[in-house]
């Protein structure tokens, strides 16, 4: 049906951990300007096909595409190089750093060299990060605050915005509206929907069904390390929920391979 | 009613601006106190200028090795070994000018060089070797007391017979000659405080017009101006102390040459801002592409040639070199870095913030030596000073978190 080539394609992947399969197979497709929800339950193997997606983790088996190109990602470093960032459900911030230097942690702008001394241009980078909130839309009052002074959804925003800085074509988020107040996650859900409006392509990992339903275009489930369920976000979303959660738990395993694949 | 007026709001501006930033004026202000106190108790002697001369003489060798501490305190490692390295390394520079005939200006490269590889070691250890800080460091601690014996066993104390060596310890810059005006007076040592007060000024004022370009959270006017006020006052009275006597010493100089480049390389460059960022979250600044390894290295390598030239200071001022040189520095310089501020959690501390705290302890020590109080009880002052000043700093960050 659609003709266009997907920003990432994975197929196949195989991990498994000692005796465990962790993963046994999985395909994913995400396309340009499209958010997809990755649902199962705990040890269902959607952090592990993440982390495998953002260089943590290299598989056993199975083919990477990035826009249709085979691509070799064997740590963090090469998962940037292709455009693919992940927002870690831990937060990768540094507390003691203001916002713009979270943002640029790892590729500080330089001013000047000094031999091996690398002098930092702090107002271009105060600059590009009051910029860059302005665009997302996110509230933080100055780019010179502290992270350790902003409150869990402010921070949410600033990992968030920190992940899709750099020419991000992919922006992984891994639960990010875990451990967050109502009123907190709906501000992460409007970055999202802002980003996707932006043109962004995002995968959301997320035990909140409803999160997801609210701001994704597509969800998959895994269970047990398989992709059970493959299905466009759409309907009433006590319908939607009942039939996600039936293929969470495994009540429900009419999901066919291939179905969900463009053939 | 008007200046009433002004005073009131006057009063109010210096206190928000002390809530605001009490952490970091909370020691300047410390350190004031405690000079204070002892100008009053000791009648003077304490504030006169051969008195703080003679201050930030002995705090010399105690200051750079705070320095260098603040940095492995950031990346929340902490490093035992630099006492007995210093002294060690005190004891080489000693021999290499009176056993092996080096000159001094071929003396100080290699101690400091030595000190370099000394602290990679440490680094090699506590970066590939995954050996906690905490006991790589204690075993260079015995292991340096052992090396600083050896090397002095034959002699017991040796005599540094090189008169530019010592001028580092007990010398003083040359005074400009033939200026009739203010006898009794260092003028160089003014010039350099007048210009200094002036460069900070100017670049007080050029930051905070790039500031004010997309932040909108710089002081208001009249607060930035009380800031700057309070900051020359302090240099200018410093500086008007030093010239008083025979002004600004030679290790005054190392001292402010160390201070001025690492708090350069602290605020204002890549390598520093990855140190705290290590400091900060480790897991972090992995992930986000710094090598948390290489940070290391540095930030021992630094420390290494710091207790080099803490070890040259101290030689120098004694002009000789001892068997228990380098005795308890390392708890010293730590001391300082906790006192100026530094976390014990990591991610925190201000070179200039521990220089303050070096400086605080030290005027502890000279003023209650010339109240005649005695040693055992200048330790327990000493120990509610570094106790109140860690509690202060942990009820302050919780106020901020609010």
């Amino acid at each position: 049906m659609e003709e266009a080539i997907p920003i990432v394609e994975m197929r196949n992947i195989k991990k498994n951990f000692g005796g465990v399969q962790a993963l046994q197979g999985v395909d994913l497709v995400l396309h340009h300007n499209e958010v997809l929800g990755l649902v199962g339950d705990n040890a269902a193997g959607k952090s592990t096909l993440m982390k495998i997606l953002s260089g943590a983790y290299i598989p056993d088996e199975g083919e990477i595409f990035i826009e249709g190109k085979k691509a070799h990602i064997a740590n963090p470093w090469d998962a940037r190089r292709q455009g693919i960032e992940m927002v870690y459900q831990d937060l990768a911030l540094a507390n003691n750093l203001d916002v713009a230097a979270n943002v640029f942690m790892g590729r500080e702008a330089v001013s000047a060299k000094l031999g091996p001394i690398s002098i930092m241009d702090e107002h271009y980078m105060g600059q590009e990060t009051q910029r860059l909130l302005d665009r997302l839309k996110i509230d933080i009052s100055s780019v010179r605050l502290k992270v350790e002074s902003l409150s869990g959804g402010q921070r949410q925003a600033v990992a968030i915005a920190r992940a899709t800085a750099f020419n991000t074509k992919v922006t992984i988020m891994d639960e990010p509206t875990a451990a967050l107040s109502v009123a907190a996650i709906g501000k992460v859900l409007d970055l999202v929907r802002e980003l996707k409006a932006q043109g962004s392509s995002i995968i959301i990992i997320s035990h909140r069904l409803e999160d997801i339903y609210q701001v994704s275009d597509r969800m998959m489930v895994l269970r047990h390390g398989r992709k059970v369920c493959d299905t466009p976000v759409a309907g009433d979303l006590d319908d939607f929920n009942e039939r996600v959660v039936a293929y969470i738990i495994g009540a429900r395993d009419d999901f066919a391979e291939g179905v969900g694949k463009q053939q | 009613m008007s200046t009433e007026r002004f005073k009131i709001s006057f009063i109010k501006d210096v206190s928000k601006i002390l809530r605001q930033n009490i952490r970091d004026w909370g020691m300047y202000i410390a350190l004031l106190i405690i000079m204070a106190i002892f100008t009053i108790t000791t009648k003077g002697v304490f504030i006169s200028s051969r008195n703080i001369g003679n201050l930030i003489d002995q705090t010399g060798y105690i200051a750079v090795l705070a320095v260098g501490m603040t940095l492995v305190i950031v990346i929340r490692d902490i490093d035992l070994s630099v006492g007995f390295l210093a002294g060690f390394l005190g004891a080489v520079a000693a021999i290499s000018m009176v056993s092996w005939h080096l000159p001094v200006y071929a003396c100080i490269p290699l101690v400091l060089g030595l000190g370099v590889l000394a602290g990679l070691l440490t680094g090699f250890l506590v970066a590939q070797m995954k050996i906690p800080a905490f006991v790589a460091t204690l075993a260079g601690w015995l292991g340096y007391r052992g090396a600083l014996q050896l090397a002095t066993m034959s002699r017991g104390t040796i005599i540094i017979p090189s008169d530019a060596f010592n001028a580092i310890g007990n010398g003083y810059i040359p005074d400009i000659p033939g200026i009739g005006i203010l006898p009794g007076v260092h003028k160089l040592t003014l010039i350099l405080g007048v210009l200094a007060i002036l460069l900070f000024i100017i670049s007080a004022i050029n930051n905070r017009r790039k500031m004010r370009a997309y932040d909108s959270k710089v002081l208001a006017m009249h607060l930035f101006t009380i800031e700057l006020v309070f900051v020359s006052a302090l240099v200018g009275a410093i500086t008007w102390v030093l010239a008083g006597y025979k002004g600004l010493s030679w290790t005054g100089v190392v001292v402010l040459i160390v201070v001025i480049f690492y708090n350069f390389v602290m605020s204002r460059t890549v390598l520093g801002r990855h140190i705290s960022a290590v400091g900060g979250n480790p897991e972090a600044a992995e992930l986000s592409g710094i090598s948390v390894k290489k940070i290391t290295y540095v930030v021992f390598g630094s420390m290494g040639m710091l207790a080099g030239l803490s070890g040259i200071l101290f030689a120098s001022r004694f002009k000789s070199a001892t068997t228990t040189a380098g005795t308890l520095f390392e708890l010293d310089a730590i001391a300082a870095a906790f006192v100026g501020g530094a976390s014990p959690s990591g991610g925190v501390g201000k070179v200039t913030g521990s220089i303050v705290g070096a400086f605080a302890m030290m005027s502890l020590t000279s003023g209650m030596n010339l109240m005649g109080i005695d040693i055992s009880y200048q330790y327990i002052v000493k120990a509610l000073v570094l106790a109140a000043a860690v509690i202060f700093d942990i009820a302050a960050r919780n106020r901020a978190k609010e």
